[in-house]
């Protein structure tokens, strides 16, 4: 699993269908304390499930996730005081020099975790679209422990599965990173970190469709939708750089 | 890796010489009688703690396919306090019971040769390695 940057840091989040991606120096980090512990899932009395069985179950209690269910529906976080109380990681455009680092932990550590973007979305599949995967399905899901990048205006929804015979009680630990980001001034630096000269973290965004509501989002908060990832040095891509810079730091500018 | 330990608390219900004990556990919303194993991990039976007013013995079993209208069980662990007291079995090397399909699963039964009360406490890890 991952770990969270500290200042100075350069973030690189590759998005796949587009062979792009968005370059960030981590110029603060908000709150020294990463561990937020929840509580259990958001999952609500009542509400009805599919089973891996092929009929259905209801939640038999606030935050218990039934035997062999699982959600088809990705989960947001409820938080009082956020900007969105039902979803603690969303962030509108107007803070995008604000990006979360998100790495979740859920007990019992055996549950099924897959990450929809946005959330509605599925995005883990095989063969091209030829097999949609994830949580209901039997592979393309991790179990008890999930990384993530929260970018403004794109809503991420989280699903679990359960596929024991046990209704379990559910616990969920954040450990996260608040980053004060800003996109490099240097194309040439930007060319550097996305060759991997320069230390980097690399995140490749879990996103197999490039749906618009990714696009759009991403121009709406940055501007733009990546920078091209070079294979090797590639003096052309050096002026494409520096056209996206300038337009981004215009649109962090307002 | 994915590792979930988990605490299984099962006693008997007193009045019968044979039976599956209902385990309970703090993360349980209800108890079961037996434990599903998820495909591609294995259940790691640690250790096991028996005590009883009487002599009882503790049998871990497992079937290959739960989903079945009557499950085969076959006995895998045969633990035995041959007297009212407590034996406590700390495992070293696990039981082990990997869960190939996804329809493995474990139970605990008793026996006892006139009934009591006697309990069991098992720890099972559930991992993937």
């Amino acid at each position: 699993m991952g770990r969270l940057l500290r200042e100075g840091e350069y973030l690189v989040v590759y998005i796949p269908p587009t062979s792009k991606a968005l370059v960030f120096r981590v110029r603060a980090v908000y709150n020294k304390y990463h561990d937020m512990p929840y509580g259990p899932l958001p999952l609500t009395s009542g509400t009805t499930l599919p089973t891996y069985d092929g009929g259905t179950t209801n939640v038999p209690a606030d935050g218990v996730l039934p035997a062999r269910s699982y959600t088809y529906s990705g989960i947001t976080f409820p938080y009082s005081g956020a900007y969105d109380s039902n979803d603690m990681w969303y962030l509108p455009k107007d803070y995008r020099e604000r990006v979360f680092h998100v790495i979740q932990h859920v007990v019992p550590e055996f549950v099924r975790i897959d990450v929809q973007v946005p959330n509605g979305i599925e995005q883990a599949r095989f063969q091209r679209d030829k097999v949609m995967l994830g949580v209901p399905r039997d592979f393309g899901f991790t179990r008890g422990e999930i990384e993530m990048i929260h970018l403004p205006e794109l809503r991420v929804g989280y699903r679990y599965g359960n596929d024991t015979n046990m209704d379990v009680k559910t616990f969920v630990k954040f450990t996260y990173a608040e980053y004060v980001i800003e996109v490099p001034e240097d194309p040439k630096e930007v060319m550097d970190v996305l060759l991997g000269k320069v230390e980097r973290y690399w995140f490749t965004y879990p996103v197999s469709a490039y749906v618009t509501a990714i696009e759009e989002a991403l121009k709406k908060t940055y501007g733009y939708d990546g920078f091209r990832v070079p294979t090797k040095y590639e003096p052309e891509l050096i002026e494409e750089y520096s056209k996206l810079i300038r337009e981004v730091r215009e649109v962090f500018k307002g | 890796m994915t590792s979930a330990l988990i605490t299984f608390y099962g006693k008997t219900d007193g009045s019968s010489t044979t039976g599956d004990f209902s385990l309970d556990s703090p993360i349980l919303h209800s108890t079961v009688t037996y434990v599903r194993i998820p495909k591609g991990m294995k259940a790691k039976v640690w250790c096991k703690r028996i005590s009883g007013e009487v002599a009882t013995d503790v049998i871990i079993s497992y079937t290959d396919d739960v989903t079945a209208s009557s499950p085969t069980w076959k006995e895998l662990s045969h633990e035995r306090l041959a007297s009212p007291g407590e034996l406590i079995l700390e495992k070293r090397r696990p039981v082990v019971i990997l869960g190939r399909t996804g329809k493995e699963a474990f139970k605990v039964s008793w026996s006892q040769p006139s009934a009591g009360n006697a309990y069991v406490e098992i720890e099972v890890e559930l991992t993937d390695e």
